[in-house]
């Protein structure tokens, strides 16, 4: 009965051709508009560690302005970086079963290779649990450990493009490598690795990559290493050295917890809150108890990763496909209504109500697939456009990966589409399923 | 005009009629809106951003630890720079503007942190930095060569003057004259306001006070240092290369990393806008087309249906223009109908956009013109059927009745 159901289909569409192109063209525009948006929504608000999210936090207190809140437009937001006393005591209280705290810095990496030309390296100043919290994954060696954090030991781990451009991809472990004045051992290269959105560290681009280099925390303070991302400071401090820096009420350090579990999650809570009760004795801190915990998905929202652009576009690709289904609706109805004669000879020989409206929405089905594979086609068009949009080097490699044609998104927009074709037919076939065949034999 | 059977016909087939108005209301609620947002972004994007952006370049470069002279050094670059050919000024500066990254402090016209406070986007540059920008000094004077000076690093050093932008001189100062006043830091050490500039936007072009702006007086630390050049017109491009070689012949203990172009840098800043415009825009023009689609469908489907019924108004005395007329009136009386309800679904969408985005509210203005745009492209699709329409032949009202 498929078979025959299709048939008729097929023969219908044929009818009328140009008609029918015309409502597959309708149905792949709306889902090609929506395939686009959801492609990058779906990229954009993605959990980049799924796995571990419930159980890294970020660390925050408010150790702002008591004048003056944090974020002046939403007051309830501590800040979302610390100072640089908070995070080595909290990082040293060792109250949490696992936590890191880092920062984002740069210098000149000076390679020995032949023809690679001195370079600014990024570098992620961070404490050894880093690649064990995150979960990254090396091709060759591995981390350090808290002594060659204290030490600072001349230790450091390349990420898979660094290791490609300073030793042709080859295992670089025990090699040494030359940033400013220091050389240091690498002690890993890891596999090509870029969360997106980058978690860990949303301060400068969202979706950039991951630095370039990772060395021991404490080479920080020992070389006076610049911050790279944010430094805000709130308190009027006379400051003389880098010394005055370290103790200022300036935040830029990242911090964060693994917490397994909600107990452990309220043990260091309370610890944070215990921690900032034994600071405001001092005078600091000043502000109501305001201590955050967030984790990998609270911390993705209170940064706003997913823009207001994200939503309002999300919203009017589907309004937009409405009015697709609208007009699909309109024209099958016409075309339909158009075809009732025949529609009305075949109920006088015999085709029950149900047996028409099947065939109707046999033929809507198809339709919504073949708009639906043509908007597959079109979306990619799509992409490469909005790609060809951030064709510079700061934004390029971001937008590749939230461009990058995603098979979930392809698979769901093929339904979607078939679930558009079943919305925008029923009407119409049931319509023309309850008309009385006799009013259409009448002037045969 | 007897609009009486064109009502009758509406009457006798409503649903078609009502889909074709439901889909010409929501297609203008959608494209006025998305309009309203491309507009904005276009003010933003083509305002007038005070630096020379066509102009002017940016030369990026990192210090070898060890090897580098520090002022003496940038100083020699400097130098370098303004001597080639084409090149009207250049400066170095701890940030670059319309770059996404930069500094900004406090300001006071009070020590103490007292009298009213300015956020301000400050830019550390030479003697040169007015010109290397291309501003316009609209009041007061330029920096004096000798107060400019390289500052300690991690020091809380002020300056002794400040130019500000007039939108910063405005936040601090009010209406009164700012030049040869005094504005303070936080920790309440005083400089000078020795000259305005007539606007520039600062770092962050997304922030709501992007043009609240200050030079300082400073060769920028090394750490952040890049050199900040303007060449005349149509000679940047030379210029760059011109400056790529001439500092690549000096080894003074730097590493030149890139030489960029500002509007490069400037619209990667402003890629997400750029995007959203190009992206809402390509909406806006497949909204009409299938808008189009849907009345050209109908009134294709009613013309066809109504065959004889055009047969037989001919066979008693309608004229051809009076068939024409018929279908577009027809088609007029449901667009307009779409029309009036699109207006209150694109003042809704508006409210909603707004209160959720923090979006300024849709002018109605862009409603007139959105009405009008759909009146056109309607009569537009409506045209072709309509005219087979007049057409059809009165023999055909004869031959089955």
């Amino acid at each position: 009965m498929f078979a025959y159901d299709l048939k008729l289909a097929i023969d219908s569409l044929k009818r009328t051709p140009g008609l029918s192109a015309l409502m597959a063209l309708a149905i792949a525009l709306g889902i090609a508009v929506c395939a686009v948006t959801i492609t990058i929504y779906h990229a954009v608000s993605s959990n980049p560690i799924p796995h571990r999210s419930q159980v890294l936090h970020a660390v925050t207190l408010d150790t702002w302005d008591v004048d003056r809140p944090y974020d002046e437009d939403e007051p309830e937001n501590p800040p979302t970086l610390l100072t640089y006393r908070d995070a080595t005591t909290l990082y040293g209280s060792g109250a949490a079963p696992r936590s890191l705290i880092m920062y984002k810095s740069g210098d000149l990496m000076l390679p020995e290779r032949a023809g690679v030309k001195p370079f600014h390296a990024t570098l992620r100043i961070t404490t050894h649990e880093f690649f064990a919290m995150f979960d990254v994954p090396f091709q060759h060696g591995g981390g350090w450990d808290a002594a060659a954090d204290a030490g600072p030991q001349p230790l450091a781990v390349l990420s898979a493009e660094t290791n490609d451009k300073l030793f042709g991809g080859d295992n670089s472990v025990g090699r040494t490598v030359k940033i400013g004045s220091t050389e240091y051992r690498v002690a890993g290269v890891l596999e090509p690795w870029a969360p997106s959105p980058k978690f860990f560290d949303l301060n400068n681009g969202v979706f950039e990559d991951p630095e370039d280099v990772y060395l021991p925390f404490g080479w920080g303070r020992v070389l006076e290493l610049p911050v790279h991302g944010n430094t805000q400071c709130w308190k009027s401090e006379n400051q003389s050295s880098y010394t005055d820096f370290l103790n200022s009420e300036c935040v830029w350090l990242q911090a964060w917890a693994e917490l397994p579990d909600a107990r452990a999650r309220e043990r260091y809570q309370a610890h944070l809150d215990n921690y900032a009760r034994s600071q405001k004795a001092t005078g600091r801190m000043q502000r109501p108890l305001n201590n955050r915990l967030y984790d990998v998905e609270q911390w993705l929202e209170r940064n706003e990763v997913v823009s207001r652009d994200n939503r309002v576009l999300l919203g009017i690709a589907f309004l937009f496909l409405g009015v697709c289904l609208v007009n699909v609706v309109g024209l099958l109805l016409a075309k339909f209504l158009n075809a009732a004669p025949l529609t009305g000879l075949r109920r006088a020989l015999g085709a029950s109500r149900r047996d028409v409206v099947r065939q109707h929405v046999t033929e809507v089905l198809l339709l919504g697939l073949a708009g639906g594979v043509l908007g597959i086609l079109l979306a990619i068009g799509g992409l490469a456009g909005i790609r060809m949009l951030y064709d510079d080097e700061y934004t390029r490699a971001s937008y590749e990966r939230l461009t990058a044609v995603d098979p979930v998104v392809v698979l769901a927009t093929l339904a979607l589409s078939v679930l558009a074709g079943i919305v925008a037919g029923l009407y119409p076939s049931w319509r023309i399923g309850r008309t009385a065949p006799a009013v259409y034999l009448k002037s045969q | 005009m007897d609009i009486k059977p064109i009502l009758s016909s509406l009457r006798r087939s409503p649903t078609g009629a009502l889909l074709v108005a439901l889909q010409i209301a929501l297609a203008l609620a959608i494209a006025v809106n998305s309009l309203f947002i491309i507009v904005q972004r276009l003010e933003l994007l083509n305002r007038d951003h005070g630096v020379d952006v066509e102009n002017t370049f940016v030369v990026s470069w990192v210090p070898v630890a060890g090897r580098f002279a520090g002022e003496p050094a940038m100083r020699e670059d400097l130098q370098v720079l303004a001597g080639l050919p084409g090149v009207v000024a250049a400066t170095t500066v701890n940030a670059v503007p319309l770059s996404g990254g930069g500094s900004s402090t406090s300001l006071y016209t009070q020590p103490g942190e007292k009298g009213q406070r300015g956020d301000i986007n400050y830019f550390a540059v030479t003697e040169r930095g007015i010109e290397a920008f291309g501003l316009e000094l609209v009041e007061g004077r330029n920096f004096d060569a000798t107060t400019v000076r390289k500052l300690p690093r991690n020091g809380s050093e002020f300056v002794p003057e400040v130019i500000l932008t007039r939108a910063a001189a405005k936040e601090l100062f009010k209406d009164e004259p700012a030049v040869g006043r005094t504005v303070y830091d936080s920790l309440g050490q005083p400089a000078t306001v020795v000259g305005i500039v007539a606007g520039m936007i600062g770092s962050w072009p997304s922030w709501d006070q992007a043009g609240n702006v200050a030079l300082f007086p400073v060769i920028a630390d090394e750490q952040q240092a890049r050199y900040f050049v303007r060449a005349l017109p149509g000679r940047r491009d030379a210029a760059m290369k011109a400056a790529e070689d001439a500092l690549g012949r000096i080894d003074n203990g730097r590493v030149i990393l890139r030489v960029r172009p500002l509007d490069y840098i400037a619209a990667s800043t402003y890629a997400d806008d750029q995007a959203m415009t190009v992206y809402l825009a390509v909406v806006i023009a497949l909204l009409l087309g299938v808008a189009a689609l849907g009345i050209f469908g109908l009134a294709s489907f009613n013309v066809g249906a109504r065959t004889k019924q055009i047969g037989t108004r001919r066979a008693v005395g309608a004229r051809r223009l009076d068939i024409v007329r018929h279908f577009l009136v027809e088609n007029w009386l449901v667009t307009t109908a779409g029309v009036v309800v699109g207006c209150v679904l694109a003042l809704l969408l508006g409210l909603w956009l707004s209160e959720t985005f923090e979006l300024p509210r849709l002018k109605l203005y862009y409603l007139v013109a959105g009405a009008l745009v759909l009146w056109g492209v309607s009569l537009a699709a409506a045209l072709v059927p309509a005219r087979r329409a007049a057409r059809v032949s009165p023999a055909v009202a004869t031959r089955t009745v």
